[in-house]
């Protein structure tokens, strides 16, 4: 019995999983080093062979990383198709938690498009897919949060993205995101002081991830707060290093 | 009224301990029983004898094969009196019919880096089969090394002897008559366009050409036909050591090939085996981390 049990092995993974697999994990990295347009072609063929083996888990997370990549690279339109298949799709059955992600990213759509009441609708489609053990409750507070900065509700976006901060202590990316967003709100509010110290906060995580818009983003956060502190040298610099990294085009 | 129930009881518990005790008894004469076949007691056998002045590479178990099937093992290896080693190996009866008295053991690596093991090399159809004692002539078989250093030092003669040819100045030197030769007679055609009518001393610088023609040509023929000689001979050798090692070379590269195979096979199921799947996790398709921020839009 010991020695049947010693031999035990684990699921047998078939070549074209592996394949799949293979290629998402070259996607992953692709993304990470910023070759957004590789990164596409990669997820496409990691996608293809789930849908032909039909992994249901391998269809939903390289359509979610497909429409991710889109949006990067501005491709608003063909994100949301892909997301729209995926909450959409009626013959399979996808895990609550991948429709979670997809309802949170069709929210940060339809907020870049300023459609802050189809925001709010898919946020909230979001959070019902999301269950007890919801792992982007903190994402989702995050975008309630920004849908509430863009109806200048800084009391409100200060509340979600406090919560969102506690949320997220272990996700840097997304505890950056909150603490960006907090520094907004601050700003709204007048507290200069206190966005600056936010933005700078921000800043720091940010440069540890390598993300150069949010770096861009941080520093003219931090001018914004120089300038309502009265301190237009420092502004003029933070735009400058926003500018200059602005200058390199690279997300 | 309790006693006899309690005696009963009891009765039924010693009869229920010895039943146990018999199956545990039987299992493990069965597990036994299993090991013995595994280690050919079951089997009858003739034992055969090789010598070979050292036992390098030989070891007791290593199996004995004959055109790829097990047929035995190495059951002792001792030394002489005489400072030679007498190795014992045991064959199955099944296939001693099979196994001429002119058969040779040859101690083989299966693999470029793999367990060695004495391949019997069929002898002659007509011998007598070996019977229990006999002798079998023995060899070692070339491993890898040995066919590349063999390969190697044939190899480097004809590197040389092909430096030499291309070094020494035949070739140059044929080359160079050709191209005077040619150049004096392109000279002589165009002199002869040239004046047209002064034929006849046109016609003499043709002749002189062709006479320097007739004569660098024999030169060129014998530099010619020495190269040749040259490339021959270095062909001839080069043919000589493809088919010496021509046997050795397909086995090596199939070995190679199936070397790295059940590496990667015995790697696969390591990776997966009970007692370290925990040290290498399997590779799960990823989704990127949802990115919870829209840049506002700037004023």
């Amino acid at each position: 019995m010991l020695l049947t049990a010693c031999g035990t092995v684990d699921e047998v993974r078939s070549a074209r999983l592996e394949q799949a697999t293979e290629f998402n994990q070259r996607g992953q990295r692709a993304f990470q080093r910023g070759e957004y347009q590789a990164a596409a072609t990669l997820y496409e063929q990691a996608l293809q062979i789930d849908v032909a083996i039909e992994n249901e888990s391998g269809i939903a997370i390289n359509t979610l990383n497909l429409a991710r990549v889109n949006q990067v690279l501005g491709k608003t339109a063909l994100a949301q198709r892909l997301l729209d298949h995926l909450l959409e799709d009626k013959a399979l059955r996808y895990a609550p938690a991948h429709l979670a992600e997809a309802a949170a990213q069709k929210a940060l759509l339809r907020l870049q498009e300023n459609d802050t009441a189809g925001a709010a609708l898919w946020a909230d489609k979001a959070g019902a897919y999301c269950e007890s053990d919801c792992r982007i409750a903190g994402v989702i507070d995050n975008v309630r949060a920004g849908i509430a900065l863009r109806a200048n509700d800084a009391d409100k976006a200060l509340q979600l993205s406090e919560r969102a901060l506690s949320a997220n202590s272990d996700v840097p990316l997304e505890r950056a995101n909150a603490l960006r967003l907090m520094a907004s709100a601050k700003l709204i509010k007048n507290e200069a002081a206190a966005a600056l110290s936010l933005a700078e906060e921000a800043l720091v995580i940010d440069k540890s991830l390598g993300l150069p818009e949010k770096i861009r983003q941080d520093l003219l956060l931090s001018a914004q707060a120089h300038e309502k502190l009265g301190q237009a040298e420092l502004a003029v610099q933070c735009r400058d290093r926003a500018a200059r990294i602005a200058a390199t085009a690279l997300k | 009224m309790k006693l006899p129930n309690y005696n009963q009881r009891l009765l039924s518990m010693e009869t229920r301990t010895k039943r146990f005790m018999l199956g545990a008894v039987a299992v493990m004469l069965l597990v036994l029983a299993m090991i013995a076949a595994k280690q050919d007691y079951f089997s009858r056998s003739t034992a055969i004898y090789f010598f070979t002045p050292n036992a390098q590479g030989l070891s007791k178990g290593m199996a004995v094969k004959f055109i790829g099937f097990k047929v035995g093992s190495v059951k002792e290896i001792n030394m002489e009196p005489n400072a030679t080693v007498r190795v014992k190996v045991s064959l199955d009866d099944e296939y001693v019919h099979l196994i001429g008295q002119d058969a040779k053991a040859r101690l083989v690596k299966e693999a470029l880096v793999g367990e060695s093991v004495v391949e019997i090399i069929p002898g002659s159809q007509q011998v007598r089969q070996v019977s229990q004692n006999s002798v079998l002539e023995f060899e070692r078989g070339q491993d890898a090394s040995t066919v590349v250093e063999n390969l190697a030092s044939q190899l480097q003669p004809i590197l040389s002897d092909i430096h030499q040819i291309t070094s020494s100045g035949d070739i140059q030197q044929t080359l160079k008559n050709l191209n005077q030769a040619s150049g004096t007679f392109r000279q002589t055609v165009n002199e002869y366009t040239q004046l047209g009518a002064n034929g006849n001393k046109a016609m003499e610088h043709i002749n002189s050409s062709m006479e320097t023609l007739d004569k660098a040509i024999p030169k060129l023929v014998d530099k010619a036909d020495a190269t040749l000689d040259n490339v021959q001979a270095a062909t001839a050798d080069i043919k000589k050591i493809t088919s010496d090692s021509a046997g050795e070379i397909p086995s090596l590269v199939r070995n190679a090939n199936a070397l790295v195979q059940d590496g990667q096979e015995t790697l696969g199921g390591v990776k997966r085996s009970w007692l370290l799947n925990s040290l290498f996790t399997a590779p799960e398709e990823q989704s990127l981390p949802v990115d919870g921020y829209v840049a506002p839009t700037q004023p």
